[in-house]
């Protein structure tokens, strides 16, 4: 299968999947932050009746507060933490509440309003940490690839492809923020770490096989070693990817509802970083080989020649 | 058989010990305790996953002359935020959560159940740390007791005082001034009401000192039983000069002053300075003589000055080691005005040292409590120190540090809520999350063996052996268990399997080019490797860079996260490469192999080898 020949569609269809995400990103205020980085309200009720923590979890979500955290505090009392609420809207919830769960009544214990519990500083940082992590990256696969011809340039490669990963993910979060009012939180940054290193192990594998390949083959095209590298690892990439979305949809389908939103990162991420290792590290290799971007200049003026 | 034997002894006997490390709630040989009773499989796990406690502080800052309550600033509050949480990090429990409520509060929510207590301990109530100049025998200026203020003097022996109440004392007064040949010898001043007005106060302090004195004793003797009685505080004393048919100049103190009635001290006659007997009666008073003039001297034993050093003034309180020694010493230090004044203070000890002969200490205070109370060795002005002392243990140290550290609290907080709490992930919601966790697994062995069939199904032993290696690791260690730990081990769970898929796939590629079955295993292994390899030194630079830059920047969600996948991927390594290898090598070398098929696997229409039914994709 001629994958290196179809670089051109996996590029297009990339951008298709990052273009709207981006746009989002640009026209909105980007990701909808959560109450970790945002604070809010905390409430502590405590019911008469005998409520259970997922009914009051769902009657939540259903009320307008599907980010909100339910906590038990004792048998019947809770400690909630909301967006921020106003005196009005409280009274509503709390009503709301009652009325649903508990028709003899509540005790409101609490009501105030609460500071992150996460710095927005901490974001930059562990920004700062994944850019860091990124050069620490770079400068391995460069070292590790120094018996093949511009090593630096897999380095490089494997860099997009984390920054493909990350950006899909984010932009596909950016879009559920908007539409479905998905908020991001801490364990959004976990996950989004987790994919970045999925990403670069990914990307390694069929690397490390076009390591092997171009010693094996070294009066070869560089087009056809990746060709035949990707050849020789899609049935490892899909079967690795696989066994871990099998893992990720079960958590998803089954699991409990709080961690819905770092495991839809994952399997996102797990998607995209099974893809990036083949229609884009890959091909960002021949792309480079060939001085694509040149020629897309060029394009203008003279008609395409045959794949390189 | 017996090739591999050995390595799958050692293995066995890894297995056996995980299981026994996961199959024990609690591990306690000696100092080392691990595990809890109320978690899973006795793991520590973070307050995302588990229970913990949840307390609420209000902050209590209060006007130091009037006592009327201050409202406090954000910026205090932030302040306060942050110094508890950089102290719950640094004490292992687990990550905090911590958020400031309303106004004047705060919400400190704290991992594991086992033991409130410590969490309370940790962050402390209290507030008001003091560095204090101690200073031994200064003179004190009183109001001058002149020869108007008394009324007279005797020498005797010092009446006996009955034990009974003051009224049966005022009563039998007459007795009780008799006085007796075995009693000591006594100077007895009869002061005027004037007088008494002056000297109660200074008896008071003698007194009082005295007392302050021997409590500090006693608690000294208990850290330490050979502790001497000069170690800490010194009880003030009286100067007393009489001049009489002769001079005199004595030391008096609490109790060889005491005090008769309302108008009348004794003072112990001291003894003679070359016989250490007491003079005679004769003796004594004749050198008192009939009109004798007194001046009295107090002398504070221990005095404690404020010089404004607090501990809004220490950066940082931590336990350490000795450089040369190796002892156990506390390391403080302090910010920039805090070491200008130490600075100043030590070089003027220093000075004071080597001018006088004195020595003065700098006592710490938490809420008026001493912590302890250093002599100064040489003049500070790098703005750090280290405390020594002779009785200091690792324990102690430690202890002193947090102490030192609650003081360093910018404001005073009381705890005003305690409860209980369960996981903010909600223990409901992670209980199904666990069951299907299980179940996701089990599918993904299920699909390895029945694709990959025996080499799959090795895999898939080695996975399960894996997950007990890597949660014994974290049991063992001990690694607190939040949700980022468990992404970041689902990421090396998945790098496992992964490296079994490329092990076996290699493996496949050489069975089909025709090679025999160990040689394809081994040279299987030896191809797959450099890709794991990479992989796996890849994600541990990683994990090095956002543990150190995290640390630095203080993110520690995500030091949390790179040091789970580090101990994942590390164990990975040795599951993939040692425990697969080795098993399938043994299989390798036992009957099985007579069947061929069952090592390929299903699907590879290309195989050259027998009929291979078209199951699994």
């Amino acid at each position: 299968m001629d994958f290196v020949g179809k670089r051109g569609w996996f590029y297009l269809f990339s951008l298709a999947v990052i273009l709207p995400g981006v746009v989002f990103l640009i026209i909105t205020p980007g990701v909808n932050p959560g109450i970790d980085f945002t604070g809010g309200s905390t409430l502590t009720l405590e019911f008469e009746a005998n409520v259970n923590q997922t009914d009051l979890r769902q009657r939540l979500t259903s009320l307008g507060h599907p980010d909100a955290t339910v906590q038990k505090l004792g048998d019947r009392t809770y400690f909630i933490r909301t967006k921020q609420l106003t005196d009005d809207s409280k009274v509503n919830l709390v009503d709301a509440l009652e009325s649903n769960l508990s028709p003899d009544g509540l005790t409101e214990l609490s009501f105030d309003l609460v500071s992150p519990v996460v710095a927005s500083e901490t974001v930059v940082n562990a920004l700062y940490a994944v850019l860091a992590a990124a050069v620490g990256i770079f400068i391995y696969i460069w070292w590790a690839f120094r018996n093949v011809p511009s090593p630096f340039r897999y380095g490089a490669a494997a860099i997009v492809a984390l920054v493909h990963d990350s950006i899909i993910v984010i932009g596909i979060f950016s879009i559920l923020g908007a539409v479905l009012d998905m908020e991001v939180g801490t364990m959004f940054l976990i996950a989004i770490l987790t994919v970045i290193g999925y990403s670069v192990n990914d990307t390694i594998v069929v690397f490390d096989r076009i390591r092997e390949n171009v010693t094996i083959h070294p009066n070869r095209q560089l087009s056809e070693v990746v060709n035949l590298s990707i050849s020789e690892t899609i049935g490892r990439s899909l079967n690795t990817s696989i066994t871990l979305m099998v893992t990720l949809l079960a958590l998803f389908l089954f699991g409990g509802t709080t961690i819905r939103e770092f495991l839809l990162v994952l399997l996102i991420g797990v998607v995209a970083g099974t893809y990036s290792s083949i229609a884009i590290a890959s091909q960002v290799l021949i792309s480079w080989e060939y001085g694509d971007i040149g020629r897309v200049f060029r394009r203008a003026r003279q008609p395409r020649s045959a794949t390189a | 058989m017996g090739r591999y034997g050995r390595t799958v002894l050692v293995i066995a006997v890894v297995v056996i010990a995980a299981g026994l490390i996961l199959g024990f709630q609690t591990i306690s040989v000696s100092n080392f305790q691990r595990g809890s009773d109320n978690t899973l499989l006795g793991l520590s796990l973070g307050l995302d996953l588990q229970g913990g406690s949840h307390l609420v502080y209000q902050a209590a800052l209060t006007d130091p002359v009037t006592g009327a309550p201050i409202e406090v600033t954000q910026d205090q509050m932030d302040a306060l935020k942050l110094n508890i949480e950089r102290r719950v990090n640094s004490s292992g429990l687990g990550e905090p959560i911590i958020q400031i409520l309303g106004t004047d509060r705060l919400l400190v929510q704290m991992p594991g159940l086992d033991d409130p207590e410590r969490a309370k301990r940790i962050i402390g109530e209290t507030a008001r740390l003091e560095f204090k100049r101690r200073t031994f025998n200064v003179s004190r200026d009183i109001d001058e007791i002149t020869a108007a203020d008394i009324v007279g003097a005797t020498v005797d022996f010092l009446p006996v005082l009955s034990d009974t109440s003051t009224d049966e004392l005022a009563t039998s007064s007459e007795e009780a001034v008799q006085p007796e040949e075995e009693t000591p010898l006594a100077l007895m001043i009869e002061f005027t009401e004037q007088g008494v007005d002056k000297f109660t106060p200074v008896f008071l302090r003698l007194a009082q000192s005295y007392f302050v004195y021997q409590q500090d004793y006693i608690e000294r003797l208990q850290d330490d039983p050979a502790a001497s009685p000069f170690g800490g505080r010194i009880p003030n004393t009286l100067d007393i000069s009489i001049d009489g048919n002769e001079k005199q100049r004595f030391t008096a103190s609490y109790p060889t002053v005491q005090r008769l009635d309302t108008t009348t001290y004794a003072f112990a006659v001291p003894a003679e300075e070359d016989t250490q007997a007491q003079p005679t009666l004769e003796v004594a008073r004749r050198r008192v003589g009939n009109n004798p003039v007194f001046l009295f001297t107090e002398i504070i034993g221990t005095q404690d000055e404020d010089i404004g050093l607090t501990g809004d003034n220490l950066a940082r309180a931590f336990p350490g080691q000795h450089a040369q020694s190796g002892i156990p010493i506390v390391n403080l230090e302090f910010d920039s005005e805090g070491t200008r004044i130490f600075g100043e203070l030590t070089l003027d000890i220093v000075r004071k040292q080597e001018t006088e002969g004195i020595r003065d200490q700098i006592a710490i205070f938490l809420d008026d409590d001493e912590l302890v109370s250093p002599t100064v060795q040489t003049a500070i002005t790098a703005g750090t120190a280290i405390i020594q002392g002779r009785d200091f243990t690792v324990e102690r140290v430690r202890d002193l540090s947090l102490q030192l550290e609650a003081g360093r609290l910018p404001i005073p907080i009381e705890l005003i809520q305690e409860r209980d709490v369960d996981a903010i992930l909600g223990a409901d919601s992670l209980a199904r999350s666990v069951v299907a966790g299980i179940v996701g697994l089990a599918l993904v062995l299920l699909f390895m063996t029945m694709y990959y069939r025996l080499p799959g199904l090795v895999a898939a032993t080695a996975l399960v052996i894996y997950a007990m290696l890597v949660m014994a690791v974290f049991k063992i260690l001990p690694v607190t268990l939040t949700l980022s730990g468990v992404a970041a081990v689902i990421l090396s769970i998945g790098m496992a399997v992964d490296a079994n898929i490329l092990i076996f796939e290699r493996m496949k590629d050489e069975l089909r080019a025709g090679r025999t079955l160990l040689s394809s295993i081994n040279i299987g292994f030896d191809r797959a490797w450099p890709a794991i390899r990479d992989g796996n030194i890849s994600t541990l630079i990683t994990c090095g860079i956002l543990f150190w830059f995290a640390d630095q920047l203080g993110a520690s969600i995500v030091q949390g996260f790179a040091v789970t996948l580090a101990i994942g991927v590390v164990v990975s390594m040795f599951t993939a490469i040692t425990v697969s290898r080795t098993l399938l090598r043994f299989v390798g070398t036992t009957r099985l192999t007579r069947s061929m098929r069952i090592w390929l696997p299903s699907g590879g229409s290309e195989v050259p080898q027998q009929f291979v039914p078209d199951t699994a994709d």
